[in-house]
């Protein structure tokens, strides 16, 4: 049985994913927002666990309001698409390999991400794509929003359940 | 430029110092297969023989690494963190990643050449070395792989071990560079993985031909017989004997102690996993349960009488859950011997005296004849004691005992696939059992078991799902086409030019396990998407099991609507995870019917053939194992790219190509020796996909060629946009990549391809006539 200790937030949320010393930092919105602000070059990733209602909403809505570009992973693109919100699709594991390379000229062509915002990725393969980050591309930082504590972000909001997530998500997208 | 044939001054075999003698390859043999073949640049190829090609490829499909562990703990100056910092012994994270991989496909590749080596064995003690390799009046290439690697066609039985030897040899070698302070290079970790992986190719095809040969299963019969599958298919009333792994040899006994005693009718032979299919191909009574992901499910449901364990995927705990069923267990290989006492030399009804009395917990009988006698005496004795039909809580007891959950929701996080099984236990609480069942159709939850040993109230989960799938879920009859093994030379003539041409828009073979990350029905849906657009559908191990457990709104399988030709609209279970072979076989042949391509020898003109010319890809949805790993890096050092599901991400490694640099995709035209500009086809050679809808573009996408004609190449855009376009809404905005010329393009998307080509300033390229990766820098 896994030690289930007093604070639950930071166990990663399948626990086993759990990789070495360095693990993530806890971060609430407020501090995500100081990260984003503080970035020359953000990359918001969306994944298909946020092609609903009411996820979807707020996904756009931080999007729009951090003039985020977008990356929709596996086939989160229609449903964004559907709700005007512009996204160049790839896969998770493409974009991540993009990611990794220093040269990459970005999604717009602007030169590599100085920071990559996930949300909405399958737990495990974005557990992955974030190990792959962590380990090769040290030109970023990454930061999650997921209901799930990830430790092998950089940055990741903790294991909440929905009602307070949504109130995360909602701060974010400034709602 | 085909490579030059090797200087054979020499007698190839005895240069090798390979001893001639009975049952292994004669000397007259070579000699006139010498006359007749000329041998190509690398018979026998050692580790470092094909580095040139394998480097080819990791230029262009570059590995990708995501570590699932950030420290080494291999030697005691660990363990170490990798993260940024190299090792005490100077490893780096890269070369940590794909020296793990290298382990992985070793192992995998281990329990194959085990599996092949005691078949080997055990088929020519019982019917000489001698014993003629003769595939029916079909098949004349018999063996592609041993005849492209080893250079000779096999003849008899014996010969096979001569091949099964020199895949033990290469074997130690791989093992030995992933020791401390061997191999430091990720790119020459890689080298050697896809070495393990050609090896574990040629183990399978050796395990396969072995069996197919000497046990009489179908030899390439696109009408083999559909057998039954499923749960509902088992006659419970009847004493019921379980198979569990890979191995036909046990279960093959058991068949044929019931032929002879005259009891076929009294009791159920039935199998999970690879040795129910090859039980099967042996002999169609027996049945098959289905994939693995039903293993935990059928030992609790109490079904059957007595297990028969193998080798490979079988679950460790077996014997304790099947001690708490009342259950017999029987071993029967060196590789899971459970702690049970050896009874090999015992008398057999002292052994079933001792197993039905409890004296001892199991039983290790390495004698398969005698496995047959004791499993058939001991499930007919125990089964009318055993009252199987009540091992499971009734629905009420469970209403009650969900109760008592805490909703603390540690199933959920513990559970490798999130699924929810808290929600699951809190509506059952209530008497509704609706989302148990959904979690039972389909293996959903696939039955691990993890959710089962976290829960703090020590709820047995496993029987929640058990029971109401058994109360709720009627009807799980299905079929399978018996695993017919390898392709047709005649198939190989009739579809060769149409897929290396495009006509045929390509072959998907769904194989591998099932760590499905939403149930098996995704990949029956696949297999049915791409049936219905013409391409050929091969299927082995528990991804055929998968295709078969789905049924189409007239209650029909997919394996009773298609035919099972090797040709478009095709649905061709080969069998088993050895059967695997036979995918890169019928590649192989291609090639080599086809095109006219010698294969001894010849291993590089082959494999750049393939990935350049033959559109082929391969699907493992739900690949977990470390045969799954090094099947998936076999095949693709052949040159046939692999999709596989999320949960693949976990190999740690995959190959990658990046269609944003032009440079990467640069080809030699054999035809006219010019360099040119070629196009990302195929795009990568391994790929994890998040979803289902992902996946299904990408696969139409990695069966795109250089050497497509015209006609070939709209056909395969026309099935890759209209995919796309399904589940994006709109054109792949990669399509410029794949335009050659005008008359690439598809017809039915005219308009808006040409639209999207002007917007990126597309302009036409020249075609090659003979695109291949030979002859580029480093040759
Ligand atoms: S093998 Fe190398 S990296 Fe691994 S524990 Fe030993 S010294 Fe450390
Ligand atoms: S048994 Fe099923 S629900 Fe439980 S952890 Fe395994 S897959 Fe998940
Ligand atoms: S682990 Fe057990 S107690 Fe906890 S939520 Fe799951 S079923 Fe309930």
């Amino acid at each position: 049985m896994v030690i289930k200790l007093s604070n639950d937030r930071v166990i990663p949320w399948q626990p086993t994913v759990i990789a070495g010393p360095k693990q993530a930092l806890l971060v609430t919105p407020e501090t995500a927002e100081l990260m984003i602000r503080k970035s020359k070059r953000p990359l918001l990733v969306l994944g298909p666990l946020v092609k609903e209602e009411p996820l979807l909403s707020l996904a756009v809505g931080i999007a729009e309001k951090w003039d985020l570009p977008v990356v929709t992973t596996g086939d989160a693109y229609k449903a964004f698409r559907e709700k005007d919100l512009d996204s160049v699709a790839y896969g998770a594991i493409e974009i991540v390999n993009l990611l990794k390379d220093p040269e990459w000229v970005g999604v717009n062509g602007e030169g590599q991400h100085d920071l990559v915002i996930f949300l909405g990725c399958i737990y495990y393969l974005a557990s992955q794509g974030l190990s792959a980050l962590k380990h090769y591309a040290p030109h970023l930082k990454t930061l999650t929003i997921c209901k799930f504590f990830h430790s092998n972000a950089d940055a990741s909001f903790p294991n909440m359940k929905d009602e307070e997530w949504l109130k995360y998500l909602a701060k974010m997208a400034g709602q | 430029m085909a490579p030059k044939p090797k200087d054979m001054k020499d007698d190839f075999w005895k240069s090798k110092d390979i001893k001639i003698s009975i049952g292994e390859i004669e000397e007259k043999d070579t000699k006139k297969m010498g006359e007749e073949v000329p041998m190509g640049p690398t018979p026998k190829p050692h580790v470092t023989d094909l580095r040139s090609w394998d480097m080819k490829l990791l230029d262009r499909y570059e590995p990708f690494y995501a570590p699932f562990c950030d420290m080494c703990c291999l030697c005691t100056f660990g363990k170490c963190d990798l993260t940024e910092k190299k090792g005490a012994c100077g490893i780096d994270s890269a070369a940590q990643q794909a020296r793990i991989v290298l382990l992985a496909c070793n192992i995998g590749t281990a329990a194959h050449a085990g599996h092949a080596r005691h078949l080997v064995d055990h088929l020519i003690n019982d019917f000489g070395a001698d014993y003629p390799i003769d595939l029916g009046m079909n098949i004349d290439i018999e063996a592609p792989l041993i005849r492209t690697l080893m250079g000779k066609k096999p003849e008899k039985l014996g010969d096979l071990r001569e091949v099964i030897s020199y895949v033990e040899e290469q074997m130690s070698h791989l093992l030995s560079a992933c020791h401390t302070g061997q191999e430091g290079s990720s790119l020459d970790f890689e080298s050697k993985a896809l070495h393990s992986g050609m090896m574990d190719d040629l183990a399978r095809e050796v395990g396969d031909i072995a069996q197919i040969v000497a046990l009489n299963m179908p030899k390439g019969d696109e009408n083999a017989p559909l057998v039954e599958l499923g749960v509902g298919t088992i006659d419970a009333k009847k004493p019921v004997v379980l198979c569990i792994g890979h191995n036909v040899l046990p279960g093959a006994g058991i068949m044929d102690y019931l032929d002879e005693t005259g009891q076929e009718e009294d009791l159920e032979v039935c199998g999970i996993c690879c040795a129910a299919i090859d039980v099967t191909r042996y002999n169609d009574r027996a049945k098959v349960v289905g994939p693995l992901s039903k293993q935990l499910k059928f030992i609790r449901s109490g079904i059957a009488d007595v297990i028969v364990v193998d080798e490979q995927c079988i679950r460790t705990d077996v014997l304790e859950e099947a001690l708490n069923k009342n259950c017999a267990v029987i071993a029967t290989t060196d590789k899971m011997c459970l702690g049970l006492p050896d009874m090999t030399r015992e008398d057999t009804d002292k052994i079933v005296s001792k197993l039905v009395n409890k004296e001892i917990p199991g039983a290790l009988i390495l004698d398969s004849e005698k496995v047959g006698e004791v499993s058939v005496k001991v499930a007919k004795i125990l089964a009318p004691e055993r009252e199987k039909l009540k091992f499971l809580p009734e629905l009420d007891e469970i209403q009650k005992m969900a109760s008592d959950c805490t909703e603390c929701g540690w199933c959920n996080r513990v559970c490798p696939n999130s699924k929810p099984m808290m929600e699951a236990v809190v509506a059952a609480s209530k008497g509704d059992f609706s989302k148990f069942q959904e979690l039972y159709e389909y293996d959903v939850c696939y039955s691990c078991g993890r959710c089962e040993q976290e829960c703090e109230r020590d709820l047995p989960l496993m029987d929640f799902v058990t029971k109401v799938g058994e109360h709720f879920v009627k009807d799980e009859k299905f079929s399978i086409r018996a695993g017919r093994g390898p392709v047709q030379d005649v198939e190989i003539r009739r579809v060769g030019a149409p897929l290396v041409l495009g006509d045929i828009p390509g072959v998907i073979a769904f194989v591998g396990c099932s760590n499905y990350p939403d149930g098996g029905k995704e990949v029956a849906e696949m297999a049915k998407e791409f049936l219905e657009r013409n391409y050929i559908v091969v299927a082995t191990g528990c991804g055929a099991m998968s295709i078969g457990e789905y049924k189409d709104e007239e209650g029909k399988t997919l394996y009773e609507q298609y035919s099972g030709d090797f040709d478009a609209r095709g649905l061709v279970n080969m069998g088993s995870c050895v059967s695997n072979a036979h995918i890169s076989g019928a590649c192989i042949k291609i090639a080599n019917i086809f095109a006219k391509k010698p294969l001894e020898g010849n291993f590089e003109e082959i494999a750049d053939y393939i990935l350049n010319r033959v559109g082929a890809c391969g699907v493992a949805w739900g690949a977990y194992s470390q045969k799954a790993a090094a099947i998936a890096t076999g095949v693709n050092r052949w040159g046939i790219p692999v999709v596989i599901g999320p949960h693949g991400s976990k190999y740690r490694r995959l190959y990658l190509g990046r269609a944003d640099k032009k440079d990467n995709w640069k080809i030699k035209d054999l035809r006219t020796g010019k360099i040119m500009d070629g196009e990302p086809a195929p795009e990568h050679l391994i790929y994890a996909a998040e979803t289902v809808e992902e996946s299904m573009p990408m696969i139409a996408k990695l069966c795109i060629r250089p050497n497509d004609t015209a006609k070939g190449r709209q056909i395969k855009l026309n099935h890759y946009i209209d995919l796309y376009k399904r589940y994006f809404g709109v054109l792949p905005p990669d399509i410029n990549l794949f335009v050659r010329n005008d008359k690439d393009i598809p017809i039915t998307h005219k308009k808006e391809v040409k639209d999207l080509l002007e917007e990126v300033g597309w302009e036409p390229r020249e075609i090659p006539q003979e695109p291949s990766l030979m002859g580029l820098d480093g040759d």
